[in-house]
């Protein structure tokens, strides 16, 4: 009878096999948690789990949580003309060329769905990855086809739009972001993602809202480009890679939830701050600190600097009064970070430790600039913004501005003529260095 | 015996042969009797035992990759939570890569080698040999005992900093070596390093003896060709091990020393990795990753003809005695066991085609290993012959073996695939590659394992394991394995890469999920169906129908000794007249005719 | 009864071991409708590989049936009870020199037709085209875990400050035999390109000359096929081929963004 027996088990269990393939497994849930580093430097929270509750449920309050994610939206900014929401921030706020752009990479990241709804093919049009709403709607106007068959609706057209205008919801993008940032940047993205502690440099904590890699001047926060860049480029030489295998409307959405944890950190940091174990959290200020932070990063493109008209070329004389504003002490100095030798060897960095830490605590050297890599970019127009203006979060200071002497002794400030030329000295350390990346090897193929 | 104790015992123990009928030894206490046992066969059951737990830890890991990839970035139920609590239960990218590491390292080094060569070859040699024991008893114990620190090392590397070994159970440098490249390569790769030198004495000292014991402890009349099939699979692979281990332990060597001391054998100039400088990784010297993939594969070549060779030998065994028939073509099975071994080592290069090696060189590595297909269909074609006028009994054993021959027939021929080298360029990394292992070492040597343990279970333990259990389990193993792993060509073929987490974000693998679903599901069946095996082995052990010496009325020596045999194992002078494959004679009473009984005259063999 | 019993035994077991070669062939026939199949291919030597790929398959699936076939017929055959004995031989010389000497034959024809092509893509460096090893299209530039193209400056060089570098990107001319440089920055890698049939492994130290020729425009997938870090499984890229004049186009306007004035960012 064994076999029988074997057969029947094994009948069952191919059974259940196929019942099994409908079976979806659940996503796992994640809670934000609170900034511990920031706690730690309050004595009131730090130590008292019903105040740090308290604030969670506060944030919850205005952020959601990881899977559902959620702007609080404020009256004032309803009445806007137009009307802000920050739920759809990046959406609201891009230029026709990058709609067009964005229309662009959906029509041919879903080409197959577009050419199957095309040729009226309804039925063969693939789930795509990474966009549940996207085909939420789709099923519901497949729905909505086959109940009202006789209704006076182009329903081709409808369907391709849906795909060609997609764009994700918050929800999504904190789904996309959970499964590919989120074991490096972490829940709420403070750069301890259990991958993070292997990386260096370490991820990106968006909580203090400090980017470094952005094309702001005056220490202002990133604008949407500026994050939707760093997407797409990635940044050479760090783990972040690049991700232009998704959409650009995926990508924007990505920035509009990193702006949501980045916003949520920094209400955050501002709230333990001003916690008053007395009053607790107060509602005003809640929102007083909420509203801050947005309209900070509302504000962002207002510092948003290029340079007018053409970018000068190098010439010898440029160079050498590059390198004259860099190894002088009363020019801009470079010198004392960056070493004589541009190896970022300069004597600062044993001096005063400040200028080894960046602002996330963490050590950082001043950057080795006979390797050629400018993690910011490699365009002069790249360099010409950290030296004008710094790097955000770093020892590296603003140049635009600052007072230097000539060697004749006349005081002045240092121009965009300045800025050019120690840019073109800059590229000249690693145009033709040996040390520059990437360095041919000692071995050739055989 | 009147001749001098000197000449009389020249290896320090009783020639082969002799009976014991007077106790010479005191009563050994249970510590000596069952732990720090000399005796060959308790040292076999150590084996079979610590490497079917192992079996299990490697399971689990599978199940963890499979898990990953039919439903990634998900809760995974029961591990999930343990392993990876920061996460919510989901694999981590890092954790991803950790799983998979284990899962081979495991499977080759304390699995499948232990069982077939630890357990069996321990067991089996001086039992089929007419010996009573090995030729260095004490190196025997060393051998298993020397096994545990690699457990234990293996086992302690899952706490290391930074998890366990992360860089494949290849360990290809400069992954490997430099500490920032992977979060296992911090100090868990360390551990590996050195469990793997543990193991690799452990095995050393097990080669030798097998070599030693097979070479000049056969009884008298036991010529080489008179000798059992699975003797010659355990002897081609103990000279493997013999030969080639040491490389292994060699380039181990070196990676460690490229990890502590930044010796730089592996670790090219310029490297930077993961932020750290050349320097600071000892890449000031200039190495070469392609030194290690050399001396690695130098060994871990040979390494899976040890997987599958002594497992060749079982199965001509278990069908011979089931079928009621001689092998077909002994001599023939004999050298072609001995081709496959001898080629074995001039075709390691056959995993390095894409490595950057010189592609001329490609090209004498692809005629060598597409030659290797050869010795393996004769291999085939005689086992075939063997079935063929046979009278087959239907048991579990059986359906073991012949199951091993059927894997076995589509694990070889899908190796010409990747043999050739233009199409490796497609195939390889892929899972075209981890089909065609898999049904090598899974479905080809793991059933005979089952069905050699089903066959010599009588033998070890005096009793007979259940063969209603042991055909559920057959069938469920059988069934499931297919799944699992048949479909994993379909994958190669659609290009899936090996080793990767999450591979549906790609548009040329989106479609590749409800596949990947089905051969999870079946893995997760496979693991569960082993429960029947689990019940059936351990319950037999305390429940099963006792059973005198030789249940299967089979020919070979081991069935004369008493079951199980005591200690010096044979009760009996044992004195060898013909092969091991006297079945179906015409003219003998029975239809076999025992080693140790003269062929009815008129009849020739060997 | 018994008998009946046994046949059933007999026959579960043989329908059992039948279902591999049945089922198996089932598989691939069915398997391109489920999607599981090889991508298009769209390179010039694709063809060739996979032509190889298909006289392998037949050879191979010939010789599984027979020898699948024989194992459970005779596995049927020879279940049956009978109280006879089995066939008493120990082997037939003849025919194991036979069924040694045509696989023999069979396996070195296998090896030996293999290598032209084995030399043409891997050996050997297409005479006539624009590029060399010397004066590469480009190289590619794996590293944890991003793959970079860098295209060289309008003279050539490839250190220098006009060198072109896009992440994820690779553009290339369709119908051009394109010969480009691949390396590593830190561990292994390795550039595949499913449908141009195309691998090989980026080694850190070594650089490593390619060549392809595209056949069809469009967007083809790169993965990295070679175990390098725990983002081993993201670290895409796309190859897009364009016909040549948009190549063109696309390679002067990335000179003229290197030094656009940063107002379009």
């Amino acid at each position: 009878m064994s076999r029988y027996s074997s057969l029947a088990v094994l009948g069952t269990a191919l059974l259940a096999l196929s019942a099994a393939c409908r079976f979806e497994p659940p996503r796992p849930i994640l809670r934000y948690s609170l900034n511990s580093k920031e706690i730690a430097k309050n004595a009131d929270m730090a130590g008292n789990s019903a105040h740090q509750e308290h604030l969670l449920g506060a944030l919850e309050f205005l952020f959601g949580t990881p899977q559902h994610p959620n702007f609080l939206v404020l009256p004032d900014w309803t009445d806007e003309e137009p009307e802000f929401d920050p739920n759809y921030w990046s959406l609201d706020g891009l230029s026709e060329a990058e709609k067009a752009a964005m229309r662009a990479s959906n029509a041919r990241a879903y080409a197959g769905q577009i050419a199957a709804i095309r040729a009226g093919d309804f039925d063969s049009v693939e789930k795509p990855r990474y966009a549940d709403d996207l085909w939420e709607d789709w099923l519901r106007l497949v729905e909505e086809r086959r109940a009202n068959p006789g209704a006076d609706r182009n329903w081709i057209e409808e369907g391709a739009e849906l795909f060609e205008s997609y764009y994700p919801e918050l929800t999504v993008s904190a789904e996309l972001y959970r499964q590919q940032c989120f074991h490096c940047h972490g829940s709420e993205g403070g750069g301890d993602g259990s991958t993070s502690q292997f990386l260096d440099p370490l991820p990106r904590d968006y909580r203090p809202g400090i980017f470094k890699f952005t094309a702001e001047q005056n220490k202002a926060h990133p604008r949407n480009a500026d994050l939707f860049r760093i997407l797409k480029e990635g940044i050479y030489t760090t783990a972040m890679p690049s991700f232009r295998r998704f959409t650009d409307a995926q990508l924007h959405g990505l920035t509009d939830y990193v702006k949501l944890l980045s916003i949520r950190g920094e209400t955050e940091i501002l709230m333990i701050a001003d916690y008053d174990p007395y009053a607790g959290i107060q509602p005003e200020t809640l929102i007083e600190n909420y509203r801050l932070v947005v309209d900070r990063w509302r504000n962002a493109a207002n510092d948003f600097f290029a340079y007018e008209g053409e970018i000068p070329e190098s010439t010898p004389e440029r160079v050498a009064h590059g390198r004259d504003l860099y190894t002088s002490e009363q020019g801009a100095n470079c010198v004392k970070c960056h070493g004589a030798t541009g190896r970022g060897d300069g004597e600062s960095v044993k001096n005063n430790p400040k200028d080894a830490i960046d602002e996330w605590g963490n050590p950082i050297l001043p950057r080795d600039l006979t390797r050629g890599v400018f993690r910011l970019g490699r365009r002069p127009i790249d360099l010409y913004r950290r030296v004008y203006a710094g790097i955000n979060g770093t020892p590296m200071p603003a140049h635009f501005g600052m007072q230097i002497t000539e060697k004749d002794g006349t005081k002045r400030m240092l121009d965009e003529n300045d800025v050019w030329d120690l840019v073109f000295f800059v590229r000249s350390l690693s145009a033709r260095s040996p040390r520059a990346e990437p360095a041919h090897p000692a071995q050739e193929h055989p | 015996m009147t001749t001098t104790a000197l000449e009389a015992k020249p290896l320090g123990i009783d020639p082969p042969g002799t009976v014991h009928t007077h106790h010479e030894h005191h009563e050994l206490g249970f510590i000596r009797k069952y732990i720090f046992s000399t005796d060959h066969k308790v040292i076999g059951l150590q084996f079979l035992f610590t490497g079917l737990v192992m079996l299990l830890f490697g399971g689990l890991m599978a199940m963890g990759i499979r898990w990953q990839l039919a439903f990634p970035w998900t809760e995974m139920p029961v591990l999930g939570k343990v392993l990876f609590p920061e996460t919510g239960g989901v694999v981590t990218p890092e954790g991803y890569t950790m799983l998979f590491t284990m899962h081979g390292t495991l499977m080759v080094f304390f699995v499948i080698i232990p069982l077939l060569t630890g357990t069996f070859g321990n067991f089996l040699i001086p039992l089929m040999l007419g010996a009573p024991d090995m030729a260095f008893p004490r190196l025997n114990m060393l051998g298993y005992w020397f096994w545990w620190p690699g457990i234990f090392l293996i086992l302690l590397s899952f706490g290391a900093e930074g998890g366990g070994p992360a860089a494949g159970w290849t360990s290809y440098p400069p992954l490997s070596t430099v500490a920032s490249a992977a979060p296992g390569s911090l100090t868990g790769q360390n551990f590996w390093l050195l469990s793997l030198t543990f193991v690799g004495v452990s095995s050393m000292m097990g080669a030798v003896n097998y070599v030693t014991t097979i070479v000049k402890m056969r009884a008298p009349g036991m010529t080489f060709f008179r000798m059992p099939l699975s003797i010659w699979g355990l002897m081609i692979a103990a000279l493997l091990q013999l030969f080639a281990l040491p490389v292994l332990t060699a380039a181990g060597f070196m990676q460690l020393f490229d990890r502590v001391f930044h010796s730089g054998f592996f670790t090219p100039a310029d490297t930077i990795v993961n932020s750290a400088s050349p320097e600071a990784i000892g890449a000031a010297a200039g190495g070469h990753p392609l030194l290690w993939q050399h001396l690695f594969w130098f060994y871990s070549h040979p390494a899976v003809y040890i997987l599958v060779i002594p497992a060749m030998g079982f199965v001509s065994d278990i069908i011979s005695v089931h079928a009621r028939k001689p092998i077909f073509g002994y001599k023939p099975m004999a050298y072609s066991m001995s081709a496959i071994a001898g080629l074995g080592f001039v075709v390691w290069g056959h995993h390095m085609f894409m490595s950057g090696m010189n592609p001329s060189v490609g090209l004498v590595f692809m005629t060598a290993t597409i030659m290797i297909a050869l010795p393996s269909a004769v291999k085939v074609f005689n086992w075939l012959g063997t079935l063929w006028g046979a009278r087959i009994h239907i048991n579990t054993a059986m359906l073991f073996a012949c199951a091993f021959v059927a894997m076995f027939i589509i694990g070889g021929l899908s190796g010409i695939w990747m043999a050739s080298t233009p199409p490796d360029i497609y195939i390889h990394d892929t899972y075209l590659i981890v089909a065609h292992f898999h049904y090598v070492v899974f479905a080809g040597s793991v059933m005979a394992i089952f069905g050699a343990l089903h066959h010599w279970f009588p033998k070890m333990f005096g009793r007979m394991m259940n063969e209603k259990l042991g055909i559920i389990h057959f069938v469920g193993t059988f069934v499931f394995t297919n799944g699992v792993f048949y479909m994993m060509h379909q994958l190669g073929l659609a290009g899936l890469m090996r080793r990767t987490a999450d591979p549906y974000a790609y548009e040329v693998y989106a479609r590749l999920q409800p596949m990947n679903q089905f051969i999870s599901y079946c893995a997760f069946g496979l693991l569960f169906w082993q429960i029947f095996f689990v019940i059936n082995f351990f319950g037999s052990l305390f429940f099963g129908k006792r059973v005198g010496r030789n249940p299967w009325k089979a020919c070979s020596l081991e069935w004369e000794a008493p079951s199980p045999p005591g200690h010096g194992n044979f009760d009996r002078q044992i004195v060898v007249h013909h092969g091991p494959y006297e079945y179906g004679v015409p003219g003998a009473p029975e239809d076999y005719v025992p080693q140790t009984q003269k062929l009815p005259s008129g009849v020739g063999a060997h | 009864m018994q008998a009946l019993k046994h046949f059933l035994l007999r026959a579960f077991f043989t329908l059992l071991f039948l279902a591999v070669p049945v089922l198996g062939v089932w598989t691939f026939v069915k398997a391109p409708a489920w999607h599981v199949w090889f991508p298009e291919n769209v390179s010039s030597y694709g063809g060739e590989i996979d032509r190889l790929f298909w006289l392998i398959t037949y050879m191979v699936t010939v010789v599984f049936l027979i020898t699948e076939g024989l194992l459970i017929y005779f596995f049927f055959r020879y279940s049956r009870r009978d109280s006879s004995r089995a066939l008493y031989t120990h082997g037939h010389h003849t025919l194991e020199m036979v069924w040694t000497a045509i696989p023999a034959i069979l396996l070195l024809v296998v090896a030996f037709s293999q290598m032209g092509t084995w030399a043409k893509i891997k050996i050997d460096l297409p005479e006539d085209s624009p590029y060399s090893a010397a004066h590469p299209m480009m190289e590619v530039y794996g590293s944890q875990f991003d793959w970079r193209a860098r295209y060289p400056d309008r003279e050539g060089n490839f250190q220098g400050e006009d060198v072109i570098e896009t992440p994820y990107d690779i553009y290339v001319p369709v119908d051009t035999k394109v010969v480009f440089l691949l390396r590593s920055r830190d561990v292994l890698h390795s550039f595949f390109v499913p449908a141009f049939r195309l691998k090989q492994d980026a080694v850190p130290g070594m650089e490593i000359p390619m060549w392809f020729e595209a056949t069809k425009v469009g967007d083809y997938d790169l993965v990295c096929a070679e175990l390098c870090g725990w983002g081993h499984y993201k670290m895409a890229g796309k190859v897009h081929v364009l016909p040549g004049e948009d190549y063109e186009a696309w390679l002067e306007g990335q000179r003229n963004a290197l030094y656009s004035n940063g107002s379009e960012d």
